[in-house]
């Protein structure tokens, strides 16, 4: 898949993971490459840019076993974003859906 | 390449950063690795699945770049911000690097008429210290008019300088975005 592309959809994951609950870095990128081929070193900068512009907060979470985990937790303009970029994702994939079963249909 | 590899690669790309910002990120992959070995994973297999450090360096340096330009409008902040988000790749090469010096170009020249226009009537006195019996009124006062035309175009280009870096910043972050997606442009 075209690297641009997946670029746009990990912000759109990145965000979704956290909006029931809290997650530690490497749990968010071991989460979305489960489901997608991403280069995982991809998902850093992207939490860096989301943290900077104010869409996450991070604290530090000591473990009883292995090193402080650093979580990362949806602000309120975050969950705003995430509603946006929700939005334009649904009308971006039924657009693009409805454009393939009319091209399917006519073969 | 193993992990004292990667993160060696990692460290050097990231050199111009400030030691903090620089530590932080570090850390997040100093942490990656540990959960990764923990897991069962290999060095080699952690390495492999994070992708080039190189890359990643780069993309966070750009972004560094651009949100300080963001914060402060300077020559050298601008010029290094340019110069990262080209470094992303070939494709921001063309976006990025044309409209810049496009823009150089409006501003120096705007400013070079300016700068002449005001100094004209000096070039007229000039002209009268070289050539004492060749002083013509018009001159002078044609110069003086010229004088004039120029302080307003440097007003006007103090301003126009203003609104053309503003507007170039903008575009460089919107480039970042794009580089790194973000469903907003897409």
């Amino acid at each position: 898949m075209n690297v641009q592309f997946k670029k746009g959809v990990l912000e759109l994951c990145v965000l979704v993971l956290l909006d029931k609950q809290d997650r530690y870095g490497y749990e968010l990128v071991q989460r979305i490459s489960d489901r997608i081929a991403i280069s995982e070193g991809s998902v850093y900068p992207l939490l860096r840019r989301l943290t900077k512009d104010g869409y996450f907060t991070t604290y530090l979470k000591e473990s009883t076993e292995g090193p402080s985990r650093k979580y990362y937790k949806l602000t309120d303009e975050g969950r705003r974003y995430l509603d946006e970029l929700l939005q334009e994702w649904e009308t971006f994939t039924n657009g693009v859906n409805q454009l393939i079963e009319e091209g399917v249909n006519r073969e | 390449m193993n992990k004292k590899e990667f993160m060696d690669n990692l460290n050097a790309t990231l050199g111009k950063l400030p030691v903090e910002e620089r530590n932080d990120i570090l850390q997040d992959f100093e942490e990656h690795f540990t959960f990764g070995l923990e897991e069962g994973k290999t060095e080699a297999q952690i390495v492999e699945s994070l992708g080039s450090p190189n890359h990643i360096a780069k993309e966070l340096v750009a972004t560094y770049h651009v949100d300080q330009v963001e914060g402060s409008i300077t020559a050298g902040n601008i010029l290094r911000a340019v110069w990262a988000v080209i470094g992303l790749g070939f494709f921001n090469l063309v976006i990025v690097l044309g409209p810049f010096i496009a823009l150089v170009a409006i501003v120096v020249s705007g400013w070079a008429v300016a700068v002449s226009f005001i100094a004209s009537p000096l070039l007229v006195l000039v002209n009268m210290t070289i050539a004492l019996d060749h002083f013509v009124l018009f001159d002078l006062f044609f110069s003086l008019l010229l004088a004039g035309l120029g302080l307003l175009i440097a007003i006007g280009m103090f301003y126009v300088t203003k609104v053309l870096m503003n507007a170039f910043v903008r575009y460089l972050t919107y480039n970042v975005n794009l580089v790194k997606g973000g469903m907003k442009n897409a």
